[in-house]
């Protein structure tokens, strides 16, 4: 048989064939691997979040193509302040302070006069100026427009550090909703001299073989073409060290990489290749600490991982029979069983919820101020109580038919439960509310949608029930989680809405919610309020707490120690937000070199 | 034989055009009929970090101007007929203002190399056991091992990818577990560092496509090969005295191989759409994992012109071997009917 | 339409099978050992009812991550082990097999008869048919099914897995039409066929009667390759939300498995009894595809004998 030979011959065109084609990738290549090379124990590797990045050489971050959690935002855009997720205070960064005045309608901020770019020019508030009137006001399709033009009437320089912000309404937490990195990160300002005459939209703000201007301690040195790996060297002109506001990070280089799916990661990880992971399940934590036994978490047993500001909570669109009813809420309450819940959906990784808020340490002030008011034996919402369940139902004229399901005027009582087709976690929740509804006669089921339509069904009005995270907004005050359920958002079925998608109404609790929506952070009439507010909720229950979110990220101590953790709470284990600057100036090298 | 004639050649040619304008029309329709708007999407994921937006409305009509996408849907229509005859699809709906040809170029040398690498060897490897199978002077040893090759095509790719990485890279490590190249020491060029840490990449993905995929190529040679043993053209050969080997390659595997190349230009599209799994567990580059993304995030604009790109293809390699296939093949006629 | 398929092929080698031997062509070890290993998947769920609670295949009702029994932390209580929502594996694949089966059997079975059908059309009546058929295949071939699914999924609420395989059907049919027209194309030049063809014999006569047992083996092994093809492809399909997803089928207990990264933690049983079954489902397809080939092929049948 002569066919070894051609097979041969074969292979040999195709390998030069691929060699060839894979020396036309060079013109397309974006950067040049780093010249010199940093040792592991000077390193820093860490894990992209959000995957690969499609369009690598976009630094412009105010466009909507952009990503900035690939270390953009971690270590070269700056934010003007980071909250402290454990104090719930705010503490200054590239801004030194923010103040209302009493109306809350007028808010100054004072810039650190040390601050610089890292081209040596200031940061002055001709950049904040610049950053916010002339580009997030004016310019519609910037990511920044939405929020500033909803609240700011005009800015002004008032010296070369200070800058007066005019609103368009009083707003308490301006500070804290935009400039404070509350969730992920926050509106930044950009350098005048370099954005100045450029068009923000195309304005790419890269330039092959160069650093963009920002103001961090690292600068950008390379990334390779394919988005998935990008290499950043530290700046030791940083103004933050040279003036002793921040000491100088230890790391001299930081990689962010993406590694794929979870095991590629995690066998990276427990060869200490990486110094930390995004999110893993709790098996793959298992069997990373079994291979790697300096990996550590939040916490050193279970539940392991620590909090994320999104508490997940089980919806119902109010506008529907029978979800309209505030005891079938109930009922369906009595029905869920979240020990269950904590145990087979998170396999202990995560404790359950019974306020739809992030347990953080100003939050667990609030959950103790409604147990001292009694609130949770006037709604005992952790009840799991099938009986009573039956009871409201057959109370309201459903009969158990037999087929084992729940009937009324010949319709069988049943409900969907739809999930975000990318998120395993919540599906996994709705996979076991499934089972306890199932368990009391209820005809549920649990529908995967694509991420577009599963959004869009939700602002539309067109789901009867899912498992989400929509009440997220609030982690250090109780204002912006109530405000998702105010009923000024509520619009008709069939439009969209941009908040209150569960299209609840009472106008009691709404006017409660405006109330503490005009007082300045930390008032004392917040907290009355707070429970007014939170009696009505409870008594309606549109929106079911469920569980915390957890998130359990993995540290290596090979390298790099004094990482965040339950004994150690100086900041929250996000390497993917922007106030990962409080680790970065925080982490030392495990050895002495 | 008649072979090709002038009319048969302008008719084909016509067919391509009309196919090719058919799927154009069909990946501007599709989309299309989805509930939702991915501007609006688009507008709202923008705002998504826990901020509620009150004027999106505006937002998105500025957008919808700037994408095109305001008009009525025939001149929409035009419009994308004319950007699919010029190449040229504008810019990203999710990843503005990158423009969609720009995305595309940066992936596709890297999704060429690879699969034509791997297709070409699975494609080989593939009909090679199917034509084994197929031959009746196989010897019955082979012919019943064979078949466990076969098995691997049951299994979904990305359990197997995941295998074959935890097998030769976390266990074993002879390779590497991500990447396309060492992109932390080198820089891609005609440098045979490159090359050589470029191949050692690929072999781990082309082995889970071709371990994957050359079950089907092997199921479909076999069923040709039984077919093309009865002709009278093979009765006449062995009865001429020709050698096995040469009655197995000259006369049963070139005259069966036809049909499998039709096969094979067809489902480039699909071998394209597939790869994506392989580009996701490997961490490679390539168009495999834009056209995912592009679909399941509304990118409307770059899923367009990456299907409009697998379409020109596919319809131009079914044309040229349509073109040759009488040339190939003396037992088909084209005369008119 | 199944039966014009089979028929034929039963016919035809008959009366030369008679002539040889004395037992029936259909006692083909081949086909008796794939159809056992076929019927036992598809029969799994009934049979398997019998003596495993099948209701252990729904989330919480076991303990998590427990080995198979003959495995150290194994208990026969859940000889198979379990999965780490609680879900029992061998009630998983006592409901998931012939689930899954019936998916891909549906779903290929569709595709091919849509295949056979405009192939045959296009490749024997010829003309304006043919290139119409020719366009719609080709171009229809290169649209990535998820853009339509995702559409689809759109507009349903929850879906069976009859209808699941009917949305895998939709893709199922450019390729086959394009090879069997290829096929009839070759074939209607033959001898025979021309003659049947000059003695006034019907298009439909001659297609189903004289060319289609010559096209079995291609038609037999190609649903084999389908079958499996739209097993995985359900998979994709749910992972989406098109489909059931109380009860898992073999496809999204893979998926699941793999979302758990249970290849590096070593649960191996929960990816590897679905994939064993899929590779018997394959196999015992593939057996009865050769097992028929011999049966309507009698060359293939006489030369084992004589080797």
């Amino acid at each position: 048989m002569n066919s070894p030979k051609k097979r041969l011959h074969a292979l040999g065109s195709a390998i030069v064939g691929f060699s060839l084609l894979l020396a036309a990738t060079a013109n397309v290549a974006q950067a040049a691997p780093p010249q010199q090379s940093v040792p592991r124990e000077q390193t820093l590797i860490l894990d992209i979040d959000g995957g690969k990045v499609i369009t690598p050489d976009l630094w412009n971050p105010l466009v909507p193509g952009s990503r900035r959690d690939h270390g953009f935002h971690q270590s070269m855009i700056e934010p003007l302040f980071i909250l402290n997720y454990m104090t719930g205070k705010i503490n200054p960064w590239l801004g030194e302070s923010f103040t209302p005045n009493a109306k809350q309608d007028v808010w100054t901020l004072k810039l650190n006069k040390n601050a610089k770019w890292n081209d040596g020019k200031p940061v002055t508030a001709d950049d904040v100026v610049f950053t916010i009137g002339e580009l997030c006001l004016k310019v519609k399709e910037l990511n920044c427009h939405g929020a500033m033009n909803e609240w700011v009437k005009g800015v002004k320089k008032i010296d070369a550090q200070t800058v007066e912000f005019t609103l368009k309404n009083p707003n308490p937490r301006f500070q804290l909703d935009y400039f404070s990195v509350k969730i992920w990160g926050g509106i930044n300002i950009m350098p005048k001299h370099i954005w100045e005459g450029k068009d923000p939209l195309t304005f790419k703000n890269y330039e092959k073989g160069k650093s963009p201007v920002f103001s961090g301690p690292y600068k950008l040195v390379s990334f390779n073409p394919d988005g998935t790996e990008f290499i950043y060297d530290r700046d030791d002109n940083w103004w933050a060290a040279k003036s002793g506001f921040k000491p100088l990070p230890a790391p001299k280089r930081l990689i962010w990489t993406w590694a794929g799916p979870p095991e590629n990661r995690v066998a990276l990880m427990a060869d200490k290749k990486l110094d930390s992971l995004m999110d893993i399940t709790k098996g793959a934590f298992d069997t990373l600490k079994a291979k790697n036994p300096n990996v550590i978490a939040w916490y050193k047993d279970l539940p392991y991982a620590v909090l994320d500001p999104c508490s997940r909570t089980f919806e119902l669109n109010t506008t529907l029979e029978p979800w309209n009813d505030p005891e079938i809420r109930w009922a369906l309450n009595y029905a869920i069983d979240r020990d269950q819940i904590v145990q087979i959906a998170y396999e202990g990784t995560t404790s359950k919820s019974r306020i739809p808020y992030p347990m953080y340490p100003p939050i667990q002030r609030l959950d103790k101020l409604l147990e001292s008011k009694g609130m949770f034996e006037k709604y005992p919402i952790w009840e799991h109580n099938p009986k009573k369940t039956m009871e409201i139902l057959e109370k309201k004229g459903w009969k158990k038919g037999s087929d084992g399901y729940y009937a009324k005027g010949g319709k069988q009582l049943s409900m969907v439960i739809t999930t975000h087709e990318a998120f395993i976690e919540k599906q996994r929740i709705a996979d076991v509310l499934v089972e306890q509804f199932q368990a009391v006669g209820i005809n549920a089921s649990h529908k995967k949608e694509a991420g577009q339509l599963w959004g869009d069904n939700f602002a539309f009005g067109k789901f009867e029930a899912r498992m989400g995270w929509q009440m997220c907004g609030s982690v250090s005050e109780p204002w912006a989680t109530l405000n998702t359920l105010n009923a000024k958002w509520i619009v008709p079925v069939g439009e969209r809405a941009n908040g209150n998608q569960w299209r609840w109404k009472n106008e009691q609790f709404s006017k409660i919610v405006d109330q503490i929506g005009v007082l300045p952070l930390g008032d004392k009439r917040i907290d009355d309020l707070f429970v007014q507010a939170m009696d009505i909720y409870f008594k309606e229950l549109p929106v079911i707490p469920i569980t915390q979110a957890k998130k359990l990220i993995p540290f290596d101590t090979t390298y790099w120690t004094n990482w965040p953790s339950d004994d150690n709470k100086y900041a929250p284990s996000w390497t993917w937000w922007q106030s990962f600057y409080d680790i970065l100036v925080a982490i030392k090298p495990a050895k002495k070199s | 034989m008649s072979g090709m004639t002038r009319g048969y050649v302008v008719r084909r040619f016509l067919m391509w055009v009309l196919t090719v304008w058919l799927g154009a029309t069909l990946i501007f329709a599709i989309p299309r009929l989805a509930p939702g708007d991915p501007i609006a999407a688009m507008v709202l994921r923008m705002s998504a970090q826990g901020q509620i937006i009150e004027n999106s409305a505006e937002l998105i009509q500025a957008w919808r101007e700037r994408f095109g996408l305001d008009g009525p849907w025939y001149v929409q229509y035009v419009n994308w007929l004319r950007n699919c005859m010029t190449l040229d699809f504008g810019y990203s709906l999710t990843q503005f203002p990158a423009r969609v040809w720009e995305m595309i170029w940066r992936a596709l040398p890297w999704t060429i190399a690879l699969l034509t690498f791997a297709v070409i060897i699975t494609f080989i490897l593939g009909n090679l056991i199917g034509a084994l199978l197929g031959w009746r002077k196989t010897p019955p040893l082979l012919r019943s091992l064979l078949p466990l090759t076969l098995t691997f095509s049951s299994i979904p790719p990305f359990i197997f990818g995941l295998l074959l990485l935890f097998i030769f890279a976390y266990t074993l490590d002879l390779f590497p577990n991500q990447g396309a190249y060492d992109s932390r020491n080198l820089q891609p060029g005609l440098t045979v560092e490159f090359l050589a840490s470029a191949l050692h990449h690929a072999i781990l993905p082309a082995m889970a496509i071709v371990l994957t995929s050359m079950g089907g190529w092997a199921l479909g040679m076999r069923g040709m090969m039984i077919t093309t043993d009865g002709e009278d053209y093979m009765i006449l050969a062995q009865a001429k005295g020709l050698r096995t080997p040469r009655l197995f390659l000259r006369y049963a595997v070139r005259n069966a191989l036809l049909p499998q190349l039709t096969a094979l230009a067809l489902s480039l599209g699909l071998i394209v759409g597939g790869s994506v799994l392989i580009e996701t567990y490997f961490v490679y580059p390539g168009v495999g994992y834009l056209l995912y993304y592009s679909i399941t995030n509304g990118d409307y604009t770059l899923m367009q012109g990456i299907v409009f790109i697998l379409i020109l293809t596919t319809a131009t390699a079914v044309l040229i071997i349509d073109l040759l296939y009488p040339l190939i093949d003396p037992r088909i006629t084209f005369q008119k009917r | 339409m199944a039966t014009l398929t089979a028929e034929p092929v039963a016919a035809r080698p008959a009366p030369q099978v008679r002539v040889n031997r004395w037992d029936s062509p259909w006692l083909n070890a081949k086909l008796i050992i794939g159809l056992i290993m076929v019927l036992s998947v598809a029969l799994s769920g009934v049979v398997g009812g019998m003596f495993w609670d099948l209701r252990l295949a729904r989330v919480g009702t076991s303990p998590q991550d427990l080995p198979p029994a003959f495995v150290p932390g194994g208990t026969w209580a859940h000889p198979l082990g379990t999965e780490n929502s609680g879900r029992d594996m061998l009630a998983v694949l006592l409901t998931g097999a012939p689930r899954s089966f019936r998916i891909g059997l549906i779903a290929a079975t569709i595709g091919l008869l849509i295949g056979v059908v405009l192939g045959c059309l296009a490749g024997f009546l010829g003309g304006w048919v043919d290139r119409l058929i020719l366009i719609a295949s080709d171009a229809w071939i290169t649209i990535p099914s998820l853009v339509v699914l995702i559409v689809i999924s759109a507009f349903v609420r929850q879906i069976s897995a009859e209808t699941m395989a009917v949305l895998i059907a939709m893709f199922a049919w450019p390729g086959p039409t394009r090879l069997i027209r290829a096929q009839v194309l070759t074939l209607r030049e033959r001898g025979y066929i021309r003659m049947a063809r000059l003695s006034g014999a019907n298009t439909f006569d001659v297609i189903f009667r004289e060319m289609m047992p010559n096209m079995l083996p291609y038609i037999a092994a190609s649903f084999t390759g389908n079958v499996s093809g739209a097993i995985l492809a359900s998979a994709g399909l749910e992972a989406l939300g098109l489909g059931p997803t109380r009860i898992p089928t073999l496809g999204m207990t893979i998926f699941y498995a793999n979302q758990a990264s249970a290849v590096i933690r070593g649960m191996w049983w929960w990816w590897g009894f679905p994939f064993l079954v899929l590779a018997i489902i394959f196999s015992g397809l593939f057996l009865i595809a050769i097992g028929l080939d011999e049966v309507a092929n009698p060359r293939l049948r006489g030369l084992q004998v004589k080797q």
